[in-house]
């Protein structure tokens, strides 16, 4: 257990190195059969991420990272409680006898009906959103493009689901103005994020060639 | 730069192996236990040192079958006459194993 710890921590330690110190990643990999022989695997996969750290900041992929970590704390995951946070605030306007608010004038059996039909898919279509920002988080701090790009087509397309269904059923899309707006600047930094990314791996490419 | 400063007890721990037998290439680890530093001191000063022209580095074969090739150092000439300025005559007696 000590031991599969240690190498999730080396392991860790490594990714954070990046490409611009490899060699020193796999050093200290080869070094950690030494410290098991030893009897200390944690303690030294401990230093290592601690020596990472150290140097994350002084390379360019170290700085990537961690604005990737701040992405993702500070803006991704929020928007997740968020939507998650709006799908229970409308699961709740929406157990109203009259329907859902801003849905006209008075109370109207068809439009009720038609709302109360449509709930379960909106609810889910929130929740997905929700799931789709944990989701994006996760491979912002992977770094799996692939799965972003296609992570981000889905919140795209679930916005694009719940903003026809919320303009047909409350003819009111001012709840998601708000929202709109921050999935803009979301998808703004996730952007320049993508483009920091090609112009450090262009140069670590170009380096590697140099050599 | 850093190499102007004055060294750091850590450092002139490291220097003081390294420079007990300047042609001989030293592992991460022996280093470790011979100086008391821990991982997160050493690498660090290794990385900093290779940078600074101080510390060569190269791949070595493994002593024994089946593990994976070590990184090994030794210092360079300009290391060399670096650890010749920097260690005072007398052995270093700083408290091993205390650095983290």
């Amino acid at each position: 257990m000590t031991q599969a710890v240690s190498r999730a921590l080396l392991s860790l330690a490594s990714r954070s190195l990046g490409s611009d110190r490899r060699t020193w990643a796999m050093a200290m990999e080869a070094e950690f059969e030494e410290a098991v022989e030893d009897g200390k695997p944690m303690m030294f996969a401990i230093g290592c991420l601690f020596a990472a750290w150290r140097e994350i900041g002084k390379h360019n992929e170290g700085r990537l990272i961690l604005a990737n970590y701040a992405l993702a704390l500070g803006l991704l995951i929020p928007m997740a409680a968020l939507q998650f946070q709006q799908a229970v605030g409308f699961l709740s306007s929406a157990e109203s006898p009259f329907g859902m608010q801003g849905a006209g004038a008075g109370p109207n059996l068809y439009v009720i009906w038609s709302q109360n039909s449509a709930i379960p898919i909106l609810l889910i279509t929130w929740l997905l959103l929700g799931m789709a920002h944990l989701c994006l988080a996760w491979m912002l701090v992977e770094g799996d493009w692939p799965r972003i790009v296609k992570c981000g087509t889905l919140i795209g397309a679930a916005m694009i689901t719940l903003s026809l269904f919320m303009s047909v059923l409350m003819l009111d899309l001012s709840p998601l103005r708000a929202q709109v707006a921050e999935l803009a600047i979301e998808l703004a930094a996730v952007v320049s994020i993508s483009r920091w990314h090609m112009r450090v791996f262009a140069d670590a490419s170009r380096e590697m060639l140099a050599r | 730069m850093g190499r102007n400063r004055r060294p750091s007890k850590q450092m002139l721990l490291l220097l003081e192996a390294l420079s007990a037998h300047t042609q001989q290439w030293r592992h991460g680890y022996d280093l470790m236990k011979e100086t008391g530093l821990l991982s997160g001191t050493l690498y660090p000063l290794l990385i900093r040192m290779t940078d600074q022209g101080l510390v060569e580095a190269e791949w070595r074969e493994p002593e024994h079958p089946g593990r994976p090739a070590r990184h090994a150092y030794r210092l360079t000439n300009a290391g060399v006459a670096f650890a010749r300025a920097a260690i005072p005559a007398g052995p270093i007696t700083f408290a091993k194993a205390s650095f983290a």
